[in-house]
């Protein structure tokens, strides 16, 4: 089938210069292609570098060693080498990423947090707001919430607006570390609803859940990390 | 900081081979970036890394050594180092701004509030009393000042509230780029995060591109796009902002990143 994202031969190594200069290898030589519409779980434990692959698809982690092919607006491009202004773009229409954890801007209501890729997008406020509301309503944020800054809520709270964010406007790829790690059922069944229509709408999705349940809940595929498992060089 | 630079633009700034030496003390050393228009990069390092001598040479404050700082004027590429007194006062008036660390210095302190803002305006010809008075207004309400305390004089105004007035008063010819030498360092973070909401606002809503020097990591990640490190003058790794702080490389930068709380 043709690749949406594929990874080729990348490595990635961790160099702590402060820490007798220790070096983690946490992936190595590692390949793999994704397509629209799938979903995949990243499997393994701790440290087998779950997190640190979703990263360096998004580049928030440098790729040193191999490549991340994108289909970026209908052309590859190489997420390893592409240049910063190029990155932004395709972190705004082809990349979502939704961590545990909201980094929050002060004095930027919740609302306001949750419709940014949607302005980013060119879309019209109105129409945004009215966007946002809904998914604000759909993640159960009490409506006296809506137009205070994310500062002072509760890490569920927070994890809902994020999610709320990442799933506001449809990406081609999107991925999600651990996206329910402090909710609620109710809550959990709601990001599993989000998470089946953005895989009929085509999306792809990789994803880190620890829960196993909600791993069955999703996935599509199994990708077992743990033969990744972090090795001092 | 989200959005887009606009990358189908010219580079507005293009920094290249910039040397200044004090002596034989390097100020900063060796320096090239471009910037694009609507683009913030980040400025970070220790005290003493060259941070504000390379924003003065970019200023046209202080002649650098070696090298030009080639800007995207309405009349093509000049270099800001090679230009007259008389063209550098043009453009430093129209089309870029300059924020200081200490707004005493930024600021006419015998002057007030409005007239801070309208001096620019009328430097650029415009007579018109009651229109710069409504400009002035304007501004004062977008940086969140009080417009009541138009005929105040800055000497009575907080710190917060002089490094506003200092923003206002460069923003109003609404200039291409900003060059700010730490714009929230010693203000309280209340005062902080409201100056930085004001400027991102500005960012996105102006297209305005910013060169921001701070040693704060968590306002660089917040307001950046992309990162330069400098120790000892010279530029020692550049990246996306999240790239930097979350993954630095070089020693002093990890160094410099793990010594903070959370950025």
């Amino acid at each position: 089938m043709d690749w949406i994202l594929k990874l080729v031969n990348i490595g990635k190594e961790f160099v702590f210069h402060h820490q007798q200069g220790t070096r983690l290898v946490v992936i190595e030589n590692f390949s793999m292609d994704f397509s629209s519409g799938e979903t995949a779980v990243l499997s393994g434990p701790s440290g087998s570098g779950k997190s640190t692959l979703l990263r360096m698809i998004y580049a928030s982690y440098k790729t040193e060693k191999g490549h991340i092919f994108i289909k970026h607006h209908g052309k590859q491009v190489d997420v390893a080498t592409a240049a910063p202004a190029l990155i932004y773009n395709i972190r705004q229409d082809t990349i979502g990423y939704v961590s545990q954890f909201l980094r929050v801007v002060p004095r930027v209501s919740a609302l306001d947090t949750v419709i940014e890729p949607l302005i980013a997008r060119n879309m019209e406020e109105n129409l945004a707001m009215e966007k946002g509301e809904q998914m604000l309503e759909r993640l159960n944020i009490p409506q006296n919430l809506w137009h205070l800054s994310a500062t002072t809520f509760s890490g569920g709270e927070q994890q809902r607006i994020n999610i709320a964010r990442g799933f506001i406007a449809p990406y081609p790829v999107l991925l999600l570390d651990e996206p329910t790690a402090s909710l609620d059922a109710k809550n959990r069944t709601v990001v599993m609803e989000l998470i089946q229509e953005a895989q009929k709408q085509g999306s792809c999705i990789i994803s880190i859940f620890h829960d196993k349940y909600d791993q069955q809940m999703i996935a599509g595929r199994i990708i077992d990390m743990s033969e990744q498992l972090r090795k001092e060089a | 900081m989200t959005g887009m630079p606009d990358k189908n633009n010219l580079p507005l700034l293009k920094v290249q081979n910039l040397s200044k030496f004090f002596g034989k003390h390097i100020g900063c050393y060796d320096i090239n970036f471009e910037l694009s228009p609507g683009e913030v990069i980040g400025v970070v390092g220790e005290s003493g890394s060259g941070k504000s001598t390379l924003l003065n040479c970019i200023a046209g404050k202080t002649q650098p050594t070696n090298g030009a700082v080639f800007f995207n004027s309405s009349d093509g590429y000049i270099d800001l180092c090679m230009s007259d007194e008389a063209q550098l006062r043009k453009i430093s008036r129209t089309q870029t701004g300059f924020v200081t660390q200490n707004s005493r210095d930024g600021l006419r302190m015998g002057i007030s509030a409005g007239g801070n803002i309208g001096e620019r305006l009328m430097a650029n010809g415009m007579r018109n009393y009651s229109q710069i008075r409504k400009i002035a207004l304007k501004w004062l309400e977008t940086v969140e000042i009080d417009p009541a305390r138009i005929d105040d004089l800055p000497e009575t105004f907080s710190g917060g509230m002089q490094q506003r007035l200092q923003i206002a008063a460069n923003l109003v010819t609404e200039p291409k780029i900003m060059l700010m030498d730490e714009p929230t360092s010693g203000l309280d973070v209340s005062v902080q995060a409201r100056l930085i909401d004001v400027l991102r606002k500005l960012v996105s809503r102006l297209n305005l591109s910013m060169v921001l020097v701070t040693h704060d990591l968590a306002v660089a990640r917040l307001m950046c796009h992309r990162l330069y490190v400098m120790k000892n003058g010279k530029i020692i790794e550049s990246g996306l902002s999240d790239q930097i702080l979350d993954d630095p490389r070089k020693p002093y930068t990890q160094l410099l990143v793990s010594s903070v709380l959370k950025p």
